[in-house]
């Protein structure tokens, strides 16, 4: 019913769709995996009207069409369904799903009620549609999205992680419905991280790995071992490991800390050593690195950097104390993007860079040129807007900056997000180099091979807690996975 | 690197509209009797100065507040706070001092007055994180009814003769007093805003105040400073306006503010924080002044000239943006 052939798509020099196939047929769920920057999003919006590929060509019944605006996408029957929902939590049910919709000029609450209640009924929601869309909690929301999407006739529905913040038992009705829309001949695209998920409810299962489609296997020929291995399979050297051996010193340690999204974390990290922190989107990865820094309160548990108690209420105290975070977002939460490369390498280092308040700037062009050299920033000049330099020089930018204040302690947060292959070796490099000098370092990755590439250990996060604490040398995808989704071990992949 | 001539013109592109707006005057000015030309008249160059110097000092400060991401709207209510406070000071207070300490006692705590009122502006917004627009538009409100209060509702006229508050009309209303103060405080906004660190992080706050966050910058005291500074600004201005006018009149002073953010805007500040230069806000200060001075001349009513001004500002920014998007 869509296909897609030969997509391609680029951004700024980087292709995020090499030339992929890929089609939904009525009744059927075609499920869409990939890691993160593989071109899964890519493509979903391409479907949706939000991004007009260079190249290829996307066919309805046959019939070539072309996109390019999201109300043309929907007029054509295909149905989104965004991880970060398009919705406005300050308009009803009701008026959320007569949006994109057309209607009369003039609106009729009752009118507009009785259009929406069929389908929200069939998304088995028992919602009045005037409630506010903020009140209803994220699980109802998101089948309200979907009940929109029915109500315009939407004949593919492409749903994109739906049940990433969804509750087990949430997630579980979703999967019911989805299978219900199946019977009743909607085509679904279905895109996950969740094998488990992928496996219960596929018929067809897609493999994209950066940017280029690997594989397209009926899911009763394929594997969830078979899939991951796809996903992962450039040519990574799965054997390479860290090197550099962990010092006998503790540098930073956490007892019992408890916040409103944290629950009783304990950890240490030796200098030298680098520990991983894995866990799904939403499992308190970034939030341990937000609170440790100052930026949340804390109310119970207490931590120590070197033998100094450590309890910081704003960021410039953690970063006197000797303790850095490299936040997960670099567009909004690190960098200053229209500022110059420079101006934001010395960012949260200027007040050691004045003199009677006036920044000394030769000193400041001097450690910042020293310091781009070591994260072996590539950029023409440092007083050029960081936006002009490409995701991974960002990046060393940033790491730049809060190398800067020498932390003893360093928190980075999914630091090669979004950041191509070759710059994210360079990123494992210079983790090292850091390691080796002994500094010891906390390291949140969505990546697993990532985390088992760089780390000594990896401790796993679920719901805020720390769900277990594993030597690299000896831990597994399947383990750490396994206790990343709150199950045992044992029954993780079955 | 070099600069290619795109770049070259943006840099320069607030003047380059200064340029074009003096040959307009030229071209438009009346002459004199004996073929000069009226504009370029010394004495009418240097009126134009201090005309502009009162929204001239208040938009240098404004500058700061809209690079920090936010808005001052009290400043015109300000403008009269302090001019009526240093009236009543100079006329109804009597402390007994000479009086060159009585005008120095007179405007000094005028200044202070109204940085302490800037100061609860800053501290209202940066603690309560009320909107800059919402905290200001209230002070303006308030600000005004509170000097009218003070000043039941009259004007309080300076007089003539050789007392002290006649003198402090020659003196605070001279030509290169009132044009040096806004070359000084110029200088010093330009050295605060380029050279310092509390001037990259205004920069810093206006352009991601999230991210200025996550840096463990002092956003707050930022903030309550930039305010500050423009209550201290507008209160300079006050007092150079009662010396002008002669008088301290509780009504004076009404949309000063929008002149300064329209001088600001028209050097090519963002109105979004984070951009802006104090370089162009005295450049769209005095592209207001000439337009103004010019249209003057020419004996074209202010009803004409306030529909000018309007396509005026909307023709520079447009401008501006439409430079940025081919860079």
């Amino acid at each position: 019913m869509l296909e897609c052939k030969d997509l391609r798509k680029h951004y700024a020099g980087v292709y995020a769709l090499k030339g992929v196939d890929f089609c939904v047929q009525p009744g059927e769920v075609h499920a869409l995996c990939g890691e993160n920057g593989a071109g899964k999003s890519t493509l979903a919006k391409i479907l949706a009207g939000v991004v007009t590929p260079d190249e290829g060509t996307v066919f309805m019944d046959g019939q070539p069409i072309v996109l390019g605006h999201p109300t043309r996408a929907r007029r054509l029957g295909i149905g989104i369904v965004f991880q970060e929902l398009d919705l406005f939590e300050h308009l009803t049910v009701a008026e959320n799903m007569m949006l994109g919709n057309d209607g009369p000029a003039w609106v009729r609450r009752g009118a507009m009620d009785a259009f929406c209640r069929p389908y929200l009924r069939k998304v088995g929601l028992d919602i009045s549609p005037r409630a506010l869309l903020g009140d209803i909690g994220i699980a109802a929301a998101q089948l309200v999205a979907i009940a929109r999407s029915l109500s315009m006739q939407a004949k593919v529905l492409l749903l994109d992680e739906p049940t990433s913040s969804l509750t087990e038992e949430a997630a579980e009705r979703l999967l019911a419905l989805v299978l219900q829309l199946k019977q009743a001949g909607t085509g679904i695209a279905y895109v996950s991280h969740k094998m488990k998920e992928i496996f219960q409810i596929a018929d067809r299962v897609t493999v994209l790995r950066d940017g280029e489609l690997v594989s397209n296997k009926p899911a009763a020929e394929t594997s969830i071992e078979e899939t991951i291995r796809l996903m992962v399979g450039r040519a990574v050297d799965l054997s390479a490991r860290i090197e550099s051996q962990p010092r006998q010193e503790v540098a930073f340690s956490v007892r019992g800390l408890c916040s409103s999204r944290l629950k009783e974390v304990s950890f240490s990290v030796r200098r030298g050593e680098v520990l991983g922190i894995a866990g799904l989107v939403g499992s308190g990865r970034s939030s341990l690195g937000e609170t440790l820094f100052g930026l949340h309160r804390w109310d119970k548990g207490e931590a120590a950097c070197g033998n100094r108690k450590f309890h910081p209420r704003h960021p410039r105290e953690a970063i006197r104390e000797g303790f850095a975070y490299l936040p997960e977002d670099r567009r909004s939460q690190g960098l200053f993007l229209h500022t110059s490369v420079r101006h934001n390498a010395s960012s949260a280092v200027l007040n050691r860079l004045s003199r009677a308040g006036f920044v000394m700037q030769g000193e400041e062009r001097r450690i910042v040129a020293d310091e781009l050299a070591q994260t072996r920033t590539k950029a023409a000049a440092d007083t050029l807007p960081v936006s002009a330099l490409s995701g991974g020089n960002q990046q060393k930018v940033l790491l730049a900056k809060w190398l800067l204040p020498h932390p003893e302690v360093l928190f980075l947060d999914d630091p090669t997000r979004g950041v191509d292959v070759g710059a994210k070796a360079d990123f494992y490099g210079i983790i090292e180099g850091l390691a080796s000098q002994g500094k010891a370092i906390v390291m949140a990755s969505s990546e697993l091979l990532e985390l088992l590439r760089c780390t000594h250990r990896i401790m796993v996060m679920n719901n805020g807690r720390v769900a277990g604490i594993l030597d690299t040398a000896s831990a597994t995808q399947e383990q750490i996975m396994a206790l990343a989704a709150g199950h045992q071990p044992a029954a993780s992949l079955s | 690197m070099k600069l290619s001539p795109p770049q070259w013109l943006m840099r320069f592109r607030s003047v380059i509209g200064l340029v074009a707006i003096c040959i307009l005057a030229v071209v438009f000015s009346p002459r004199a009797f004996d073929g000069s030309i009226i504009f370029l008249d010394v004495s009418n160059l240097t009126d134009v100065l201090r005309q502009q110097a009162e929204i001239g000092i208040i938009a240098l400060a404004m500058t700061l507040v809209i690079i920090s991401g936010g808005i001052d709207l009290s400043v015109g209510s300000l403008l009269a706070f302090s001019a009526s406070l240093t009236a009543m000071l100079l006329v109804k207070w009597a402390p007994g001092y000479s009086p060159a300490a009585h005008m120095a006692a007179a405007v000094g705590i005028a200044f202070a007055a109204s940085a302490v009122l800037g100061a609860v502006n800053g501290g209202v917004i940066s603690r309560l994180g009320i909107q800059p627009f919402i905290m200001t538009l209230a002070t303006m409100i308030g600000i005004r009814g509170l000097t009218r209060w003070m000043t039941d509702n009259s004007n309080i006229d300076f007089g003539f003769g050789s007392d002290t508050p006649a003198r402090f009309t020659t003196i605070f209303s001279d030509k290169i007093l009132v044009i040096g103060l806004w070359v000084a405080a110029a200088v010093v906004f330009y050295v605060l805003l380029e050279y310092t660190v509390f001037g990259r992080y205004i920069r810093a706050v206006g352009e991601n105040e999230r991210a200025a966050g996550y840096t463990g910058l002092p956003i707050r005291r930022v903030k309550a400073a930039v305010y500050t500074l423009c209550g201290l600004a507008a209160g300079v201005a006050g007092v150079l306006h009662a010396a002008r006018a002669h008088q301290g009149n509780p009504n004076d002073g009404v949309a000063y503010e929008l002149d300064a953010i329209a001088a600001v805007v028209i050097g090519g500040t963002s109105l979004a924080g984070g951009k802006g230069s104090i370089l162009s806000t005295v450049v769209g200060t005095l592209i207001m002044g000439i337009l103004t001075n010019v249209l003057r001349l020419r004996l074209i009513d202010s009803n004409g000239e306030l529909m000018i001004k309007a396509v005026i500002i909307v023709v520079a920014v447009w401008m501006q943006s439409a430079r940025k998007d081919k860079a």
